[in-house]
């Protein structure tokens, strides 16, 4: 096959495919609630108790505290990941806060928190 | 001796229809409400990795070639190119397949090339295209030396590899439940494939087949899908990102870490490179044989079930 037709479509299969999902609402991404955060919590760390969870103003990310110490849980398109807060760096920003962990593989998450809800998590996160 | 055998490159020919398959599953999930599930990130993260895994065939693929090329000019064997000798190389090369895929789950440095298939919560059309930019690093190309030594033309063990990674394509897709129990006896399914994506501490490092579950049924990794615990897809530890590069490179990058780290033997650089994945110096981590470990500890009547003998 020509390289100049694969490459063509190769670029307006992914375009439209990206589009169709969109357009057929599979663009959103994850809620969270505090049943639904603990649960893929605990889908994540089994070995895991969790003690209290925190919900971030967008339901798109959530302070987890565990016996094993605390974590943040976010949605990743319409699944989430977590990470431990072990070594995450965590500094204020426009919409609340921005956690870097030092890991390739989850290197930042924005996390939307109102005035009130920022200062609650950076209690949280100094306190545990 | 045959030199200039060629077959079509099948795997760009059935581009299209990949595409067509693709928007067929997705319309039919949104048709039905069940079947699947698609998220656009996810989908084209997915897409942009089978690209580039084309991509890494055009501009690397002449070093898989002129390997087999030098082993078939030193052999001695030509089994020509009838029709039995392309089955038998289908078949021969879907068990080449099967021990390539375990060592894909077993050895960490080959583990790193696989793992980006892996790497979505979905389990749908576009994660068959999720494929590696990194499958020369490996050197499973030696895998293939056998065939051509036997007198199979490289050429031909090409094809046949390109047929296995079509067939593999449609069975990764939850649209299709099981099929007739005979196609279920002998041949990888959607079903048995859903099992090897699962993170489910009893469908860990099961069902390998390419084509043929016979081969996991022979070498003891058959783990059959249950109806009581659905695979739940993607990495025991997920990836927090969809950028392809950080999907394609992660685990390269996480052994360059654990083996330049101060402080170990030189067998445990050499452990943390080819060890299985979840190896650690110190038993920090878990391996699947860990994982299981714990996940008998916390349900002990699962001990002696599919996956946990």
């Amino acid at each position: 096959m020509p390289l100049e037709i694969l490459l063509a479509m190769v670029v307006l299969g992914i375009a439209g495919i990206a589009i169709l999902t969109i357009w057929l609402g599979f663009g959103r991404r994850r809620a969270l609630s505090e049943d639904t955060a603990q649960a893929d919590w605990l889908r994540h760390f089994p070995d895991d108790v969790v003690q209290s969870v925190w919900i971030s103003s967008d339901a798109h990310a959530a302070f987890v505290l565990t016996d094993r110490g605390p974590g943040l849980i976010w949605s990743m398109g319409a699944d989430t990941a977590a990470r431990r807060l072990l070594d995450a760096r965590v500094i204020d920003s426009a919409g609340g806060l921005e956690i870097s962990f030092p890991d390739f593989t989850a290197p930042r998450v924005a996390v939307r928190l109102d005035e009130d809800a920022r200062l609650v998590w950076k209690r949280l996160m100094e306190g545990s | 001796m045959t030199d200039t055998l060629s077959y079509p490159d099948v795997v760009q020919l059935a581009v299209p229809l990949f595409i067509a398959a693709i928007l067929a599953e997705l319309l039919w999930i949104a048709w039905r409400g069940r079947g699947g599930r698609y998220e656009t990130r996810d989908a084209v993260t997915s897409l942009i990795m089978g690209a580039g895994n084309v991509a890494e065939g055009l501009i690397l693929g002449f070093v898989a070639w002129a390997f087999l090329m030098t082993l078939w000019a030193v052999t001695p064997l030509d089994l020509g190119t009838s029709w039995w000798v392309v089955a038998l190389c289908f078949v021969l090369d879907d068990l080449r397949y099967y021990w390539v895929h375990r060592f894909g789950h077993r050895i960490r440095w080959v583990w790193a090339s696989h793992v980006n298939h892996h790497s979505s919560q979905h389990y749908n059309l576009t994660t068959a295209l999720r494929q590696t930019w990194t499958g020369t690093f490996t050197f499973m190309i030696v895998m293939r030396a056998p065939l051509v030594l036997l007198g199979f033309h490289p050429a031909m063990v090409l094809f046949c590899g390109g047929l296995n990674l079509i067939y593999q394509f449609w069975i990764h897709t939850e649209a299709i439940g099981r099929l007739p129990r005979w196609v279920e006896a002998v041949m990888n399914t959607p079903s048995h494939h859903r099992v090897h994506h699962g993170r489910n501490p009893r469908y860990l490092d099961a069902n390998y087949a390419g084509v043929f579950i016979i081969w996991d049924r022979m070498f003891g990794t058959f783990v059959p899908e249950l109806d009581r615990e659905k695979p739940d897809y993607g990495l025991v530890q997920n990836l927090g990102t969809f950028n392809p590069l950080r999907v394609a490179f992660h685990e390269w990058l996480a052994i360059w870490h654990d083996v330049t780290q101060p402080g170990l033997s030189l067998r445990d650089r050499i452990m943390y490179a080819v060890a299985p994945p979840g190896w650690s110096h110190d038993g920090s981590r878990d391996t699947s044989e860990g994982i299981k470990a714990k996940h008998l500890a916390r349900h002990p009547q699962d001990a002696g079930t599919p996956g946990f003998r």
